[in-house]
């Protein structure tokens, strides 16, 4: 292949690479994907391509002299620096199709399967605890009431994740056991542990630096009754008292619901490390 | 290169399809947010690196490494094992430079702990890994990744330097040690004045532009890219010939190279990326079984080091993998990331330019058993111990 086109198709697959890093971040869905001192470093990461990729295309014809000699070279044509591994069409579907395909497949969140193989269905106490040790807020007893706002229907608004690591911290777990709470986060199935159909999930995401490093941060909504009927993943505000019974010898964070109402998503979906 | 499309095809080929076929809508949606957030985060740090990489390719002559080193020789392979601190390079990119140094006369000792280090003991692998590893164990995992990546390298490179290079290297390479070392004797007996200008020994016509004032026995027909294994370094600044080119000439030339280097790192990067997501999504058949493996003291490591022999990643982004792989342990992470910018199915055939297969072979079960050793010790000693 003649060098010229060489450049042409790795500039295209560049640019390529680019586009999708400017798009995703101009577009703001890189909040699902990076947790947020990874998207400024994406934003950069996406226009040096760009310019790297602009630069080789607008150059591709030019004669370049590196100044070096080139010890064995066959015939002196292809130049030492810019060889690759492999053919270039071959490495062009490799860099795109990936890229591509994933562009095209993305709903920007992940499957139920998925979210059981994150722990969605992981008692808290099963999570692995130098996975999170650093996410806990501090939290005393004391504090509990001066720092969590009460909603004008007298629930102390808790995110997701105090509840669920309540359960294994034993002192804010007699402090918020029997508390009225509101929390939010998406309604799932609850596939385990639900006999009488009476209970569905509430998670959210914990991203330390990207989604494929998230974990699920689940809590059980329990409704002594049918649950109402909503779609998978919505956003659900719930509101009850919170409890943490002992089943099949392991502790668990239960909500036992009095209202529940579908809400926005917040701007940051995912809890972050930071 | 052959070898190299042709892994390139066949990932292309039947695997994709079938794997593609195979996947349910929930699962293609999985892969997919895996595979783009392992690559948003990833893809800025190799391109840091293939530009940088793909200056010092252009700007830097090769002698610029000659002189940082002792004379001991003990001592010039611990300073090795630092010196891509200075000149950072990645593993792909690492080969060819020692290649080149290994024909300008540095030591073979040398220029493997170079080989070795270079890629982990660099800013830029540094860098991505303490970003990687943020909120889990960063400064431990990033320290501990520079100094056995620094001990290994300079382990491999003491012995190499008690072994006879025959052993170590290609035949053909050494021959192109001896020869300019028979031509220069030769050389020398005939002629003894090196302050001369050689140019009347050459038949050079038009735009070569190198400074050949001490070459000797030279065979030049036409313009560059000429056969100069025969230079002489008799004291003098060899170490690489060079034009006097333009200034923007070199910026395409550097330019140019960094995006081929990103492109080569590129693609194993993609293919890695993908498996991973397929891994960590559960996709993959296997991924239970590669779970089950996380909880074993010699099992998870050894594992690790398989999949990064595999997945065949740069230095500068396997972090960004090693760090989702939350279910083993940090020495198993550690494992991965100490062996696989040593050892992997592309440094496999990059090696062999170089180096004798029977001694890749002893250095690939060396290095597996030194790291998983270490990494086990490293995690009961510190890790665990935290």
């Amino acid at each position: 292949m003649k060098p010229e086109l060489r450049r042409i198709l790795f500039a295209i697959a560049v640019l390529v690479w680019a586009a999708v890093l400017l798009y995703f971040h101009a577009s703001g869905r890189i909040t699902k994907y990076l947790a947020p001192d990874f998207r400024p470093i994406a934003f950069v990461g996406g226009l040096g391509l760009a310019v790297m990729g602009l630069f080789n295309l607008l150059t591709a014809r030019q004669q370049a002299d590196c100044g070096h000699d080139h010890s064995g070279e066959e015939g002196g044509h292809v130049h030492d620096h810019e060889t690759s591994d492999m053919h270039p069409i071959t490495a062009l579907l490799l860099m795109l199709l990936p890229v591509g395909f994933s562009v095209a497949w993305t709903k920007d969140e992940y499957s139920a399967a998925a979210l059981a193989r994150k722990g969605l269905y992981d008692s808290p106490s099963q999570a692995s605890p130098s996975f999170l040790a650093n996410a806990m807020p501090p939290l005393t007893r004391e504090e509990i009431e001066k720092s969590h706002r009460k909603t004008p229907e007298g629930f102390y608004e808790f995110s997701l994740m105090e509840l669920f690591f309540a359960t294994g911290d034993r002192e804010l777990q007699t402090a918020i056991d029997g508390m009225k709470v509101e929390t939010e986060g998406r309604w799932i199935e609850e596939k385990t542990r639900n006999p009488n159909g009476t209970r569905k999930r509430l998670y959210r995401l914990f991203i330390t630096c990207c989604a494929a490093d998230s974990r699920a941060i689940p809590i059980i909504l329990e409704f002594g009754k049918a649950p109402p009927d909503f779609p998978e993943n919505e956003w659900m505000k719930v509101s009850g008292t919170m409890r943490f019974p002992m089943e099949e010898g392991i502790l668990h964070p239960v909500l036992m619901v009095e209202q529940a109402a579908p809400t926005e998503p917040p701007y940051e979906e995912s809890f972050m490390r930071n | 290169m052959a070898v190299h499309a042709g892994v390139g095809h066949r990932l292309t080929g039947g695997t994709g399809r079938a794997l593609l076929c195979a996947m349910s809508a929930d699962s293609q949606q999985d892969f997919a947010l895996a595979f783009l957030s392992i690559l948003f985060e990833g893809a800025p740090f190799i391109l840091l690196g293939t530009l940088i990489s793909g200056f010092i390719d252009i700007y830097l002559p090769a002698g610029t490494m000659d002189r940082f080193l002792p004379k001991n020789r003990n001592l010039a392979v611990v300073v090795a094992g630092l010196l891509g601190a200075v000149f950072p390079v990645c593993e792909c990119a690492v080969v060819p430079v020692i290649r080149r140094l290994v024909k300008k006369g540095l030591p073979v000792s040398c220029a493997l702990t170079y080989m070795l280090a270079a890629p982990i003991v660099n800013p830029i692998t540094a860098l991505s890994t303490w970003k990687a590893f943020q909120g889990q164990n960063a400064a431990m995992m990033t320290s501990s990744r520079m100094l056995l990546g620094f001990l290994i390298a300079v382990a491999v490179g003491l012995i190499v330097s008690r072994i006879s290079i025959t052993a170590v290297l290609k035949p053909k390479l050494v021959e192109s040690l001896e020869e300019p070392e028979k031509a220069s004797s030769h050389a020398h007996h005939h002629d003894h004045d090196h302050d001369h200008d050689h140019d009347h020994d050459h038949d050079h016509h038009g735009c070569c532009g190198h400074d050949h004032d001490h070459d000797h026995d030279h065979d030049h027909h036409g313009c560059c890219g000429h056969d100069h294994d025969h230079d002489h370094d008799h004291g003098h600044d060899h170490g690489h010939h060079h034009h006097a080119p333009s200034g923007d000439g070199k910026l395409v030339a550097a330019f140019r190279s960094a995006m081929k280097d990103f492109v080569d790192v590129g693609v194993y990067f993609s293919i890695g990326v993908s498996i991973t997501a397929l891994f960590n999504t559960g996709i993959a058949p296997g991924a239970e079984w590669l779970d089950g493996l996380a909880g074993s003291t010699v099992g998870a490591p050894a594992a690790l080091m398989v999949l990064a022999f595999v997945l065949s990643l740069c230095s500068t982004s396997d972090a960004f993998i090693a760090a989702t792989l939350d279910k083993f342990s940090w020495g198993a992470k550690l494992a991965f990331l100490t062996f696989g910018p040593m050892m992997d199915v592309k440094l496999l055939f990059l090696y062999q330019t170089v180096m004798r297969k029977r001694f890749i072979g002893a250095l690939a079960i060396g290095l597996f058993l030194a790291i998983g050793s270490i990494t086990i010790f490293w995690q009961q000693l510190v890790f665990d111990a935290k």
